[in-house]
């Protein structure tokens, strides 16, 4: 897990310039995503921006991922629950109220919010590795649930109106607010890391009796984690299933969703700011060239298997967690 | 009355099935606090193994049930060798074995989508779709052998850790890790052993499984969930726990099934898990920690 101590002695002049550094970098970075969309221009264009907004999506989810599962050492298998149910929220108030999704996205996020605290309220009954049995059980109960219900389409899906943006245009809106929730959740995973809040959460991870006996409200603590890794979620969730224009159970409630977060997190570096945003990239480009060479769907699945084991075993730090391990993590991916 | 008594009988003879399966599971867990998320793959794979030596050579899926004991217990003991020394020491070891196992499953489940597909499979050996009719009750065939088959399964099971050398080797290290090495017991060598024994009942499972209900790969997931509920509601590491649990459940689903309808079957067993972990966290027989 992240070291509480910085591993580089800083002074406060280099510490200053590499602050510049890393905000000159991350500028250029949110310059390149901001006119990303003037690609059109260029050919080729709504390939990319839908590969940006797969890649912000995955941002958002393992952010939010990582402070529960990373900060907290609390593996939710079954976090996608939260993405599945924005989606169908914002849905349901398109489709049966006619309110768009970009309006209803911080709305869906609460709903998911409230429901991490229920699932919190149970699944944090125990803890280690019957904690994980009780969140796949999670999802799979609401998997069942939204296979079954009639009012959202049951296993035939829901089918939302089509954006009303001129057809050339259409990715636009999704690619900011895609982009906008990424960088959200990657705020409030910085936020959280650095506050009281992540103080405690980590001491959790560390050792839960000791920090108890410590002091620390670590009931109140971990039910405030896994709410807050619940909140973007959903709003990611909202606006990807209004991309899609077709919601169906089987396109968020499959445990694999949930393994692509936890691969992420893991290659990136559980429990690292950076980690989270390093993985979603890397993995994003891993799906889109094995689906390029490879195509067949099964051969995806064992690669993400293959991937996971690899890192797990050789690599557990994650590229951030190893590189900072080793004093070589450059200045402008070191954000915690 | 009788109709009642009828679904109970029918709950029962898969919850034996049910029993054998979470043993597996639960014995993993108790040795080597590993919880398999690979366990539900391996059982689909078993299935698989019995559905072919049915289809190339018509063999019994009884026969290859015995024939997977080895197989699979070879396979478990190779996959431990390779996968599980190097965690070993880790700081979080329970939640990486967890991690680890899952990707298993990943990979086990492409492998058998790439090469076996994912069409809907069932072995159709002749008892399969026979039933005895015993009074007003009707048993079928294929259930009741593969609950005596089971119930033999785990009676064995229970002879060997309750009368052999390493079986006691096994019990020791479920009691006290540390102390059991302590006096003597070779713990690696037993948890390696143990994880052989689990795959080994996972396959027999699977064969076992093959004519219960139609299966394809992605069908795992449902399974280890379905387990992974009941050895949490019979406290994680007891193999008396799991069973109960199974049988209990399994009857309850039943009833589910024909009360309302099989779509909620499966949700018997996670809101049982969910009442569970309100109610008693540590389990029917689980042992509640003290610091």
């Amino acid at each position: 897990m992240t070291d509480l101590k910085d591993a580089r002695p800083d002074t406060a002049e280099t510490a200053s310039r590499s602050n510049r550094t890393r905000w000159m970098v991350l500028l250029a970075v949110l310059a390149l995503a901001l006119t990303l969309p003037l690609a059109r221009f260029l050919g080729t264009y709504n390939y990319i921006l839908q590969v940006g907004i797969v890649v912000f999506m995955w941002i958002a989810l393992t952010s939010s991922w990582n402070i529960l599962g990373g900060y907290t050492g609390y593996i939710s298998l079954g976090h996608n629950v939260f993405f599945g149910v924005g989606a169908y929220v914002s849905g349901i108030l398109l489709v049966y109220n006619d309110l768009s999704p970009f309006v209803t996205a911080p709305l869906a996020g609460l709903v998911a919010l409230l429901l991490g605290v229920l699932a919190g309220l149970i699944t944090f009954r125990t803890k280690g590795p019957a904690f994980i049995v009780a969140t796949i059980a999670l999802l799979l109960v609401v998997f069942i649930l939204m296979d079954n219900w009639e009012f959202i389409g049951a296993s035939n899906g829901l089918s939302l109106p089509l954006p009303p943006f001129p057809v050339e245009w259409v990715k636009v809106p999704f690619y900011y607010a895609m982009l906008l929730t990424a960088i959200l959740s990657v705020m409030l995973g910085h936020r959280v890391a650095h506050s009281k809040m992540g103080l405690a959460l980590r001491a959790i991870a560390e050792d839960e009796t000791k920090a108890e006996v410590a002091g620390i409200n670590t009931r109140l603590f971990k039910l405030m984690a896994f709410a807050l890794s619940a909140f973007f979620p959903g709003v990611a969730g909202a606006i990807w299933g209004y991309s899609l224009a077709y919601l169906r159970p089987t396109a968020f409630f499959l445990i694999s969703v949930a393994a692509q977060m936890v691969l992420m997190a893991i290659i990136g570096g559980r429990g690292t700011v950076a980690g989270p945003v390093v993985g979603a990239v890397f993995l994003v480009a891993l799906n889109e060239f094995s689906i390029t060479y490879f195509g067949a769907s099964e051969i995806n699945l064992t690669i993400t298997g293959v991937v996971m084991v690899l890192a797990l075993l050789f690599f557990p730090l994650g590229l951030v967690g190893t590189l900072r391990e080793n004093g070589r993590l450059p200045v402008w991916l070191d954000w915690d | 009355m009788t109709a009642f008594l009828q679904v109970v009988i029918l709950g029962l003879l898969l919850g034996g099935v049910y029993a054998l399966m979470a043993s597996g599971l639960t014995l993993m867990f108790g040795v080597m606090r590993v919880v398999n998320l690979a366990h539900g793959a391996f059982i689909i794979l078993g299935a698989y193994f019995a559905y072919y030596l049915f289809e190339w050579i018509t063999l019994d899926p009884f026969i290859s049930m015995i024939l997977a004991i080895p197989v699979f217990f070879l396979l478990g003991v190779g996959l431990h060798r390779l996968l599980f020394p190097r965690l070993e020491g880790s700081h979080r070891f329970g939640e990486m074995t967890v991690l680890l196992t899952f990707g298993l499953a990943f990979i086990v489940e492409g492998l058998m989508s790439f090469f076996f597909t994912g069409i809907f499979r069932t072995t159709n050996p002749p008892y399969s779709t026979e039933a005895f009719i015993w009074g007003s009750f009707f048993v079928p065939k294929g259930q009741f052998f593969a609950c005596i088959a089971s119930a033999v399964l785990l009676i064995g099971l229970w002879a060997f850790l309750k009368w052999t050398r390493v079986g006691s080797g096994v019990r020791a290290t479920m009691q006290n890790r540390d102390a059991a090495q302590l006096v003597g017991v070779n713990v690696r060598g037993v948890s390696t052993f143990s994880f052989g024994i689990g795959m080994a009942v996972a396959g027999a499972a699977g064969a076992l499984i093959s004519f219960l209900f139609p299966f394809f790969p992605f069908r795992h997931w449902q399974w280890i969930a379905i387990l992974l509920s009941l050895i949490v509601v019979g406290g994680m590491g007891s193999i008396k726990g799991a069973v109960v649990a199974a049988l209990v459940l399994s009857v309850l689903s039943s009833i589910v099934t024909t009360e309302l309808s099989p779509i909620w079957a499966p949700l018997t067993f996670f809101l049982a898990l969910f009442i569970t972990l309100i109610i008693r966290p540590q389990g029917l027989f689980g042992k509640t920690r003290r610091i």
